[in-house]
């Protein structure tokens, strides 16, 4: 097939993908509404849709009728913060064949482990939040071994063992919490709160974007996108990583390390996973008190796989991501849906993407149709020739 | 040709008449074949690998559909679109692989597809048990209806496959090459009961390249050779001698200009390799042979006689039980790949699509493969991306690849062009030595001529050549030296290929003949 129809088969899908699922989203929003007649159904559906589709970028008012909103925009992009670094983790980890589930447990031990560097490292203003994020990446760096050495070692499942390693982290990190580390007079669990040296500094600080807490973790973010995107595309290991995902069999042929490049691939993917749990933990909040998974390591694979596992792609899906959980926040705020609609929305996205085989045929019928221009051409060649 | 009487015993159960099949990679794998069968005979088809027997026979399964020709199955003209209406006409298939559940019972693995319940929700194990019992004995093929199947011999697995054609009222039994998992003990049983089967009124297709098998069970025989029949015998009028002939003969003689080889010092030396496989088949037997720095020594042999073993064992794909391998006196046995190409190893698989390439990488990111690590490639942490593209046009227009760019994705490309993607980088890395393991198979006349002189190019700059083909063709045409392997020994070695015959040649791969131990260890130059 051809790159140009390569794209335009990309591009249709992902539309079709969306427009279903939106169309799921309606009729359920249509069912789950107030009002009592049909037309007030179709009324509240459609100021509930408008709400999610237009409502992240645009404040909708009676009164003043519809304005840009900075703040909502800036919102969406904090957002973006952790889910870009889990997408990049899962990316890089898929893009090996290792599916690996840690990325959930890794932005939770990342958050803790570079809490816990603000809270107790004495190191000047600049350096310490440096330090504390790279540590909760290396953190992860190093727990990621578990999954991934007993998966080039003995071929122990990785879903598995990084699936249960994600309970594993938030137990031990809710036991240290509650035992030594809460501050006792605080009536809830939580930590001491970071040292000031330690935080990550929001990129505009005035009254419309106060809270936004669009940091510079954003701009770190944006950083890493085009890191990894050298890393995969433009090294050696990244370069090793993909082929033995397209082909495992092949790779060790051409004399790659696989086993170390499968374990590389999980350990460059925690370290992400880490960092990005430390940047979001040291912009957002000023004490540590998550007491269960923060749920960005899921959203990071739906992402990895919207992005097609290319890092270059991954700022795109995380804000449609974000984009789409805010406007069912407001939907829920102002349109009476109940906000957990959007796992529903996602839900039926990731099906459309995960299933390999859909819209195939149309796929199939474009590659007839580049294998039929190419026999074309050949015989044109050849008719010149003779 | 020996013809079927209408209305007699000797009518046909099967014709298939003018077959073509054409492979949408282009490959004819059948042009023109008639085949029949007649009721209650056991037929012979043979040829060696890639002759297209199975394709044949996957026809009349309804595992592949012809591109042109006729099947008629009892007087019926069929369109057979898929194995379930087959086994509706009463044709059944063992295959060599088995089609099997291990971990389900034998009765359970019986009824799959046709369960018998109780009250139509539970599966009834007694009634598969009993209907199990029931075959068994009505066909003398004793099997164990309890036993779970990975706990069975590899004997009695076939009997469940053969008795679950039975059971879903196969006529017809084809039996794709029955003996090559079996001892010799369980083959004699196994005849015991095909006999005993057409003695019931069943036909059975038995394809096999083995000659004492085909000579001692079979009543007709049909010879395939490249997509052709080669017509049809009866077994008690043709000697051994004329069906190898038939069987392993040369089409076309492609010729290739090449000068005398000058030997130098050993490069590749292997000892007294020996291989028992996981069914306990011995397939390699204290194999011991040298290959030379500027000369090509050729591997022929029918497939499955332990070539396939052998070049697993040379590039640490599988290790030996015993025996040695050294490249330049270094062992390579267990090495890793890594190190084996570091020491100037370069191999052709058989296989391209599986080790040969990734499919949906660019075929600049597959001629860099086992080269990315090198420095040209690489400045500091990042790829080097002009070398990297230099490298890739370089290789592009020095092998004729036909593609539009470096950019296209190799799985894109026709299998000559593959082919030549693979050899591009194995040619290119300054081997030592180059293991080729069937280098031109189903690939375009023009990329196999362009491969075939790469090699005797690169064999007479004094690179040492070690090339595996069932091609006769291409063995006897490329080779300096050849040695013939035959269950698992060297059967012969010429160190001169130029006053060899396909007869002498087909003597020895079938087994017919076998040279001294002397003659053979002449492979060995030490």
């Amino acid at each position: 097939m051809t790159k140009k129809r390569q794209i335009k088969f990309t591009l249709i899908r992902t539309l079709v993908a969306i427009s279903i699922a939106l169309l799921v989203a309606a009729l359920l929003i249509f069912i789950s509404s107030g009002g009592s007649t049909f037309a007030e159904k179709l009324n509240a559906t459609k100021e509930a849709l408008k709400q999610m589709l237009i409502g992240p970028l645009f404040r909708m008012s009676e009164k003043k009728g519809t304005s840009f909103e900075a703040k909502r925009f800036t919102e969406i992009l904090a957002a973006m913060i952790p889910t870009t670094f889990t997408g990049l983790s899962v990316c890089i980890m898929f893009a090996a064949n290792q599916f690996n589930m840690g990325a959930e447990g890794g932005i939770m031990l990342g958050a803790f482990v570079s809490a816990m560097a603000a809270i107790y490292l004495p190191l000047p203003a600049g350096l310490h939040p440096v330090v504390a994020v790279l540590l909760g990446g290396l953190a992860v760096g190093i727990v990621m071994l578990i999954p991934a050495v007993l998966k080039a070692k003995l071929n122990v499942s990785e879903m598995v063992c990084s699936l249960m390693l994600n309970y594993i982290i938030m137990y031990v990190i809710k036991f240290l919490m509650n035992t030594y580390l809460a501050d006792k007079s605080k009536g809830q669990i939580m930590s001491f709160p970071f040292r000031e040296t330690s935080v990550i500094s929001p990129i505009v600080d005035n009254k419309i974007f106060s809270g936004s807490k669009l940091t510079w973790g954003f701009v770190i973010a944006m950083i890493a996108v085009v890191l990894c995107g050298l890393f995969m595309y433009r090294s050696r290991w990244g370069y090793a990583i993909r082929m033995i995902g397209i082909n495992q069999d092949f790779s060790k042929y051409s004399g790659m390390n696989v086993a170390g490049t499968i374990i590389l691939s999980q350990v460059v993917g925690g370290f992400l996973a880490g960092a990005g749990g430390g940047i979001e933990m040291l912009g957002r909040y000023n004490t540590f008190s998550w007491s269960a998974l923060p749920g960005y390591g899921w959203t990071g694979i739906t992402i990895a796989i919207l992005a097609g596992n290319n890092p270059y792609m991954v700022p795109l899906a995380a804000f449609f991501m974000a984009y789409l959980s805010k406007g069912c926040d407001l939907m829920a705020t102002y349109a009476k849906v109940p906000a957990q609609l959007i796992s529903i929305v996602q839900g039926v996205i990731f099906l459309f993407f995960a299933a390999e085989q859909f819209l195939s045929g149309y796929k199939q019928k474009l590659v007839v149709q580049s294998a039929q221009e190419e026999i074309a051409r050949q015989n044109a060649a050849k008719a010149q020739e003779g | 040709m020996p013809d079927g009487i209408p209305g007699t015993k000797d009518e046909f159960v099967v014709q298939m008449k003018k077959i073509t099949k054409v492979y949408p990679n282009g490959v004819a794998a059948n042009q023109g074949v008639d085949f029949n069968l007649r009721r209650g005979e056991i037929h012979a088809l043979m040829g060696e690998n890639g002759a297209g027997k199975s394709t044949l026979m996957k026809m009349l399964f309804g595992l592949e559909q012809p591109t042109s020709g006729e099947i008629i199955v009892n007087g019926e003209t069929l369109n057979i679109s898929s194995p379930s209406v087959a086994i509706a006409h009463g044709i059944g298939m063992v295959h060599q692989h088995f089609m099997l559940v291990p971990s389900l019972s034998v009765a359970e693995n019986m009824v799959l597809g046709m369960v018998p319940t109780k009250s139509g929700t539970f599966i009834d194990k007694n009634k598969a048990i009993e209907i199990t019992k029931e075959y068994a004995e009505k066909f003398n093929l004793h099997v164990e209806p309890e036993a779970k199947v990975m706990d069975i011999p590899v004997g009695m697995k076939q009997k469940v496959e053969i008795l679950k054609a039975l059971v879903r009222g196969a006529k017809i039994l084809i039996m794709d090459e029955p003996t090559a998992v079996l001892t010799t003990q369980e083959t004699s049983e196994l005849f015991v009961e095909l006999k005993n089967l057409k003695n019931q009124g069943y036909t059975i297709v038995f394809i096999s390249h083995k000659l004492n098998e085909i000579m001692e069970i079979t009543d007709r025989l049909t010879i395939m050779r490249n997509g052709r029949s080669m017509g049809v015998y009866y077994t008690k009028d043709v000697t051994k001698e004329e069906i190898s002939r038939l069987m392993v003969g040369r089409d076309v003689v492609l010729t290739v200009q090449k000068d005398k080889a000058v030997p130098k010092q050993t490069i590749l030396k292997v000892r007294d390799l020996e291989y028992v496989n996981e069914w306990g088949k011995k397939m390699l037997d204290k194999l011991s042979f040298d290959v030379r720095a500027g000369e090509i020594l050729g591997i022929a042999g029918v497939e499955g006689n332990g070539q396939k073993e052998l070049v697993d064992m040379l590039f640490n794909f599988n290790i030996p039980n015993s025996g040695t391998v050294t490249v330049n006196g270094t062992s390579i046995l267990g090495m890793p790949q890594q190190q084996i190409r570091n020491l100037g190893v370069s191999l052709v698989p058989e296989d391209r699509m599986i080790y040969g390439i990734a499919a949906s990488a660019s075929i600049e990111e597959n001629v860099i493969s086992d080269r990315s690590n090198e420095k040209r490639f690489n400045n500091g942490p990042l790829f080097n991306m002009k070398a990297i593209h230099e490298e890739a046009d370089r290789l592009i227009k020095e092998y004729a690849v036909l593609c539009k760019s470096r950019k296209q994705h190799v799985g894109m490309l026709s299998g000559g062009n593959i082919q030549k993607v693979v050899v591009a980088r194995e040619f290119s890395n300054d081997p030592v030595l180059i293991i080729a393991d069937q280098p031109t198979r189903g690939i375009d006349v023009g990329a196999t001529e362009f491969i075939r002189k790469k090699l005797v190019e690169l064999s007479r700059s004094g690179i040492a050549v070690l090339l595996v083909s069932a091609d006769l063709n291409e063995v006897m045409e490329l080779s300096d030296s050849l040695i013939v392997m035959h269950n698992g020994q060297i059967a012969a070695y010429f160190d001169d290929t130029a006053n060899l015959t396909d007869e002498i040649m087909g003597e020895y791969m079938l087994g017919l003949k076998h040279q001294s131990k002397e003659e053979v260890r002449r492979v060995c130059h030490d």
